[in-house]
């Protein structure tokens, strides 16, 4: 009885409330431009807390849900700003190619509009940083979508069966596991050559522990040449581990997701990945099962200046909202969603996404935990190996670390091919 | 008669809807390119400017355009070559060869042309495996004991172009086949039975009868083939995205990165007109083959 | 001396039968080259998305996973693609072989001065490739409102094929007996009722072939479809297909499979109800150079 009454009342609540919100609230029709499915990873996200901000807050609000494939989103946005008419809400690259947008007025300044909406706590402080240094601007102008570490994961079993005791620490007894590899019939990584993004991280790893978290951006303002140490010796292991056998045969026709798939099934031992990867490792379907992979940050360089305790970090894609479109219906919303999604994330997905958290899940994954825990050793970040690059050059680095993993260029012919495209650009 | 011919009204009616269409969407775009050559930055944006001929000048010396020609033109020739030559294989054979299930062998040949290109090209991404498993075509290999052919086809910038050219004639051959069957069928079958009687073997057969009276339309062949392949993109993208390196990248791949990746509307205009100059000098190098009796 | 006589007889006999099993062979190998990647497109859209990486593709399944279907159609949208695809194509085609048909009767078989310009002016466009026209076609679109409107995408779709296709049908025309026209003049024929009750009926082999030709371009169009189409409400196939890779280029094979048979199976049920007229159409009509 008790509880019908409230059943009564609390649906009397939500018609006042709707008729109220009917009355109160502004009609707006939002777009948002995502690449990921509705049902998909940030999909999730985007569209289930969109539909609860309906919900919950204005009944009047309604949104379009447009997707485009990740490979073509520069170019659509691009065409997009290019005829003025970017959608609301768009997801897009943080960094370098965010920066025309910033300069031409056309992307919301986030750190501003949150301030004014009393919100800007909602954000976590170190995603701040990442952001805004990746457009070395003091306000942020886009939201972060994940807070990410990247490294090595390993397959445990795997490790064991060629008797590798620990996770290499130093790029030398990361070589000493490769052969173990090997003598055991063991492959001992798996990249995605195909989506050459796997590729260039692996060099951007060494670069980074040999020169320092700074190096790449110190290369992209001009203070240092691209046909450095770093990037040379950095190409030179990648090429020299695809001759000897370490990624397989074939490692330019891999495609990212299979090469995660064979580390869980067992068949490489190593892969190279963001700290987004725990979502798979956490399904259902990982053969490896909730404690079968870990992960070590990227190993030392002996002479290098980098330590342990730098991590290569990102943001994932970003969401920028359209400066011009920017109204109250679309503050509103913007505010209930930098206030939930940090819980939502993780509760749903257990997934950090660069919000603060005031509620954690009872349980979590393992490799949640485990992401937690490499988040608490952070020291000082680096980015990713295109980040400082525009579009051209990043084609060119994406498009040659193919050529030089099957020998058809030199390591030194690589870096010189970064050099001259900047220098054909500055 | 001419009365009814001369019907000002109706050649209006039929000339100007199509007229129309075609003016705007296809002319009226060529002279803008045209005219966009002249300019640089991307278009709509602060540094759009006219910039003379610089876009010309940089052409002569774009490695990377230099590259895509090579790889356009190498592609357009395999293709070309293979699509007609198999399709005339198969139309040779439909005719002399399949005595019992003719329609429904020509039916199995001609069925890839209606697969989406896309769809055919994640198809021969699997074909082409090499890890983690042995893909049809290396198994095969390997089954019959040429495994030290086994070889990542599409990963290598020497193999990735034949393996893309490969595909697209499997894809096609059917469709010429056909055209050319039905050539086959018009050449009147005595004179076939003259040339039997007169000794003919088969090679002479096809040298002296056939391929001369099947050359017109081997030619309109080259002509089909050669503006399906000079824009090569499709097939290129969802295959191997241009890679290895550029080992696939065509003008048409280069043109569509710098127009609306790199924002580089002028320049990409330049190779845009590039890829026109080509495809008029390929009609008229077919063409010439056209005149020479 | 039956005997003699019937040796070699014999002897050429199984030269003959040698010769027609290896015919047969060559034949069923050309079967088998072209029946293959699709009898393996329906068994890998079955797949679970481990089976891809722990077993070699050409191996037969061991699931029958219906969820990649369920996947395709709903997070894939390929109901959509596959009906946008369709609409756009055939909408255009009927269009394309309206006015090429028009056209090339005008130029060809009609009498008025400026007949010899306009020959060579739609017969210009043939050197056109799809590239060249891109960026003003995008510039064109996105000021007049066609961007990103099915309308637009058939209208290029239409103008694009306007060229070959009055190219191709002239031949046909040429070939056609003025003969027949005059007699259906004297018949009390006007332009109209004799363009669509002799010329047409005349010309249906010429137009099969055009409509086979723009639709294996129409159908596999990419380059258009990616430039001035950014709705995934507005997608065609082409452009969905190349969609199951997320932010990291990760992609979903069952799901691609699946999606790829989601869009051949229909094309080919229908080719196959439908093949006794092309085939025939396109043999019995074979071009005229």
């Amino acid at each position: 009885m008790f509880r019908k009454g409230f059943a009564l009342l609390l649906a009397l609540c939500l018609v006042l409330s709707a008729t109220y919100a009917l009355a109160e609230q502004p009609t707006k029709k939002i777009t948002i431009l995502s690449i990921w499915a509705e049902d998909n990873d940030n999909g999730i996200l985007l569209t289930k807390l969109t539909d609860q901000f309906i919900a919950e807050v204005n009944p009047n609000f309604s949104y379009e849900y447009e997707l485009v494939s990740a490979d073509n989103l520069r170019q659509k946005v691009a065409t997009m700003a290019a005829s003025n008419d970017l959608p609301d809400v768009f997801v897009y690259e943080s960094g370098t190619p965010l920066i025309p947008f910033i300069e031409d007025g056309y992307v919301l300044d986030i750190t501003q509009a949150l301030t004014d909406l009393g919100v800007l706590d909602k954000l976590d402080a170190g995603a701040v940083a990442i952001l805004s240094n990746l457009t070395s601007t003091e306000h942020i102008y886009d939201l972060p979508l994940g807070l990410n570490v990247e490294g090595f994961w390993y397959n445990k079993a795997l490790f064991a069966q060629a008797g590798i005791e620990a996770a290499p620490t130093t790029y030398a007894e990361m070589q000493t596991a490769c052969e173990k590899l090997m003598a055991a019939g063991i492959q001992p990584f798996s990249v995605g050559g195909a989506d050459k993004w796997p590729a260039t991280r692996l060099i951007n790893a060494y670069v980074m522990r040999k020169l320092g978290v700074d190096a790449l951006a110190k290369c992209a303002a001009g203070e240092m040449s691209y046909v450095n140490d770093g990037i040379i010796e950095g190409a030179q292991l990648l090429q020299d581990m695809c001759n000897l056998g370490y990624f397989g045969e074939g490692p330019t026709t891999v495609d990212y997701n299979t090469a995660a798939n064979m580390l869980m099934s067992g068949q490489s031992a190593m892969l190279y990945n963001g700290s987004w990867f725990t979502q798979s490792l956490a399904s259902a379907d990982n053969p490896a099962g909730d404690d079968g992979i870990g992960f070590f940050n990227i190993p030392v360089v002996e002479g290098g200046v980098g330590t342990l305790t730098e991590y290569s970090m990102n943001c994932g894609n970003i969401l920028c909202l359209s400066a011009a479109k920017y109204d109250d219906a679309t503050a509103a919303w913007l505010k209930y969603m930098v206030s939930n999604i940090g819980n939502y994330a993780i509760q749903n997905s257990g997934t950090l996404k660069g919000y603060t958290i005031t509620e954690y899940p009872e349980t979590l994954s393992n490799y949640t935990i485990m992401v937690a825990d490499e988040f608490s050793k952070v020291t000082a970040a680096s980015t990713w190996f295109e980040a400082t690059m525009d579009s051209e050059m990043t084609a060119t680095a994406q498009q040659n670390v193919q050529s030089l993993m099957n020998g058809d260029m030199t390591a030194q012919e690589y870096a010189q091919a970064l050099q001259d495209v900047y220098d054909a650009a500055n | 008669m001419s009365r009814v011919l001369r019907d000002r009204r109706a050649i209006l009616l039929f000339i100007v809807p199509g007229f129309i269409l075609y003016t705007v969407l296809v002319i009226l775009p060529v002279l803008w390119s045209a005219y966009y050559t002249f300019f640089g930055g991307m278009i709509g944006s602060s540094k759009w400017s006219f910039i003379g001929l610089d876009n010309y000048a940089r052409l002569f010396q774009d490695k990377k355009f230099a590259a895509a020609l090579m790889v356009n033109v190498r592609y357009i020739a395999m293709t070309t070559f293979g699509q007609v030559i198999f399709g005339l294989l198969l139309a040779l054979m439909f005719k002399f060869w399949v005595k019992r299930f003719g329609s429904s062998v020509r039916t199995i040949v001609f069925f890839p042309v209606v697969l989406p290109v896309v769809a055919v090209g994640q198809l021969f991404t699997k074909i082409y495996e090499i890890q983690p498993y042995y893909g049809l075509l290396n198994s095969l290999l390997q089954g019959v004991g040429l495994g030290n052919l086994v070889y990542p086809w599409i990963g290598k910038a020497d193999t990735a172009l034949i393996a893309l050219a490969a595909m697209d004639i499997w894809t096609a051959m059917g469709f010429y086949s056909i055209i050319l069957y039905g050539a086959l069928l018009d050449i009147p079958g005595d004179i076939l039975e003259a040339a039997e009687i007169d000794g003919c073997n088969a090679w002479q057969l096809f040298r002296r009868i056939l391929l001369p009276l099947l050359r017109p339309i081997l030619l309109t062949c080259f002509v089909f083939s050669f503006t399906g392949t000079v824009k090569m993109f499709e097939s290129a993208l969802a295959l191997t995205r241009g890679g290895p390196g550029t080992a696939t990248t065509s003008l048409s791949m280069y043109m569509y990165n710098t127009a609306f990746s790199f924002q580089k509307t002028g320049y990409a205009s330049v190779i845009a007109l590039f890829i026109f100059l080509l495809c008029v000098f390929g009609a008229r190098l077919i063409r010439a083959f056209d005149r020479k009796d | 001396m039956t005997t003699v006589a019937a040796k070699p007889e014999n002897k050429a006999r199984k030269k003959v039968r040698v010769r027609n099993v290896l015919i047969a062979i060559v034949i069923l190998l050309v079967v088998l080259i072209d029946l293959y990647p699709l009898f393996f497109m329906y068994s890998a859209s079955f797949k679970t998305n481990n089976e891809f990486v722990t077993n070699p593709a050409y191996a037969f399944n061991q699931s029958l996973h219906w969820q990649n279907y369920v996947d395709s159609w709903t997070r894939g949208n390929m109901g959509v693609f596959f009906t946008n695809s369709l609409l756009n194509t055939s909408v255009s085609l009927v269009f394309i072989t309206l006015f090429s048909l028009t056209i090339s009767f005008a130029l060809i078989k009609m009498e008025w001065k400026g007949r010899k310009f306009f020959s060579q002016y739609f017969a210009f466009g043939i050197m056109v490739p799809v590239a060249t026209t891109l960026i003003p076609l995008f510039v064109i679109y996105n000021n007049s409102g066609l961007y990103n409107t099915r309308l637009g995408l058939i209208l290029v779709y239409i103008a694009s094929a306007i060229s070959f296709s009055v190219y191709l049908l002239s031949g046909y025309m040429r070939a056609l007996p003025d003969e027949i026209l005059e007699a259906s003049v004297i018949d009390g024929c006007n332009i109209y009722t004799m363009m669509w009750h002799i010329v047409a009926p005349l010309m249906k082999n010429a137009l099969i072939t055009v409509v086979v030709i723009q639709f294996f371009f129409k159908w596999n169009d990419l380059l258009y479809s990616m430039t001035l189409i950014s709705s995934s409400s507005l997608k065609t196939m082409q452009t969905g297909l190349l969609y199951f890779s997320d932010e990291f280029g990760s992609k979903n094979w069952g799901a691609i499979f699946a999606s790829v048979s989601i869009s051949v199976t229909p094309m080919l049920l229908m080719y196959l109800l439908l093949n006794k007229m092309v085939i025939e159409g396109m043999t019995a009509g074979a071009i005229k150079g």
